[in-house]
């Protein structure tokens, strides 16, 4: 081997040393995201309820995932709004409140959990809405994360 | 007598009213109390899992405290003292989260200087294998050469 090629070798094998002393330091540079799924009573996307009564209960599932590289706190809000109920990624629906799931979930995890409701309200078209709030760490608030979905429902009185 | 044996019935019943604490319902503040319990051991945990540490304990204690919180609200009405015994249990859950945080953190930080360690010193190895080579690499394999070939005899082909 003459001097030219050993000297390229020992640049290569440096540079490969480098290059293993430093990959445990790199952090992951996968897309971060979450997921937000609402499942039929037999936890398959589909079955949704369309025609209920005012106060009968029902059970949905909701699915959430964790892909944001990090442990993350959720909260799943369940709302009920009107037809005319904006459900957009960008701000989360200004309406009551029917009920709030709470999940902690680590990086790569995901939970599918029971959805227990009863809408009080009558009407056509009212939106059942489920938006997705995570846990900012830093400002130790609860933000929308744009994860919203609904289901579109009649509610007649008894 | 009669006065007396009255006298010690009524204080039977006093301290038996006392001692027996009345079942109360939990409040809204109550539960934002246990909310913002489970909040701040999640940062903890949060805080855990960037140092390195494993979790995965202190995930599951979190949510098993957060169904107990929502266990607790759904059964407020039916069975007061069964939601607040719940409700405790919920704090009692993430007090210990936020207790164990910390070793987790600390064994995540050791683990992680650890790894760096090893890179470190195996990326030292194969430099310094890679400069051996350059440098030795010559008069080991002819050493090498010369101990393997010693007992051969050289003849010419033709002779």
């Amino acid at each position: 081997m003459d001097k030219e090629t050993s000297t390229l070798a020992l640049v290569l094998v440096t540079i490969l040393a480098v290059f293993v002393a430093v990959q445990p330091l790199i952090p992951s540079n996968a897309e971060q995201f979450s997921e937000l799924g609402i499942l039929g009573p037999t936890k398959t996307l589909g079955g949704y309820p369309t025609n209920l009564t005012a106060g009968q209960v029902f059970m949905l599932y909701g699915y959430v995932g964790n892909h944001e590289g990090v442990v993350s706190y959720y909260k799943v809000f369940v709302k009920l709004g009107n037809q005319n109920t904006v459900v957009s990624n960008s701000t989360y629906a200004n309406v009551p409140i029917l009920s709030t799931h709470s999940l902690v979930l680590d990086n790569n995890q995901s939970s599918t959990f029971p959805i227990g409701l009863s809408v009080g309200q009558t009407g056509t078209n009212l939106k059942l809405i489920f938006e997705l709030w995570r846990l900012d760490t830093t400002t130790s608030q609860f933000g929308y994360t744009g994860l919203g979905n609904y289901l579109l429902i009649n509610v007649t009185s008894k | 007598l009669l006065a007396g044996l009255a006298l010690a019935a009524l204080l039977i019943i006093t301290v038996t009213l006392v001692s027996v604490p009345a079942s109360t319902a939990i409040s809204e503040s109550d539960v934002v109390s246990s909310d913002t319990a489970i909040q701040s051991a999640f940062v903890l945990t949060f805080r855990a899992e960037r140092s390195g540490g494993n979790v995965t304990s202190l995930v599951a204690a979190l949510n098993s405290a957060l169904q107990l919180v929502e266990k607790a609200q759904a059964e407020n009405s039916t069975n007061p003292a069964q939601a607040s015994s719940d409700l405790h249990a919920a704090q009692q859950l993430a007090q210990n989260v936020t207790t164990e945080s910390a070793g987790v953190s600390a064994a995540g930080s050791s683990f992680k200087e650890f790894v760096f360690m090893r890179s470190v010193v195996s990326a030292a190895a194969i430099l310094f294998a890679a400069v051996f080579a350059l440098v030795f690499g010559g008069r080991v394999f002819r050493w090498f050469w010369v101990r393997v070939y010693r007992g051969y005899v050289v003849r010419p082909a033709n002779g």
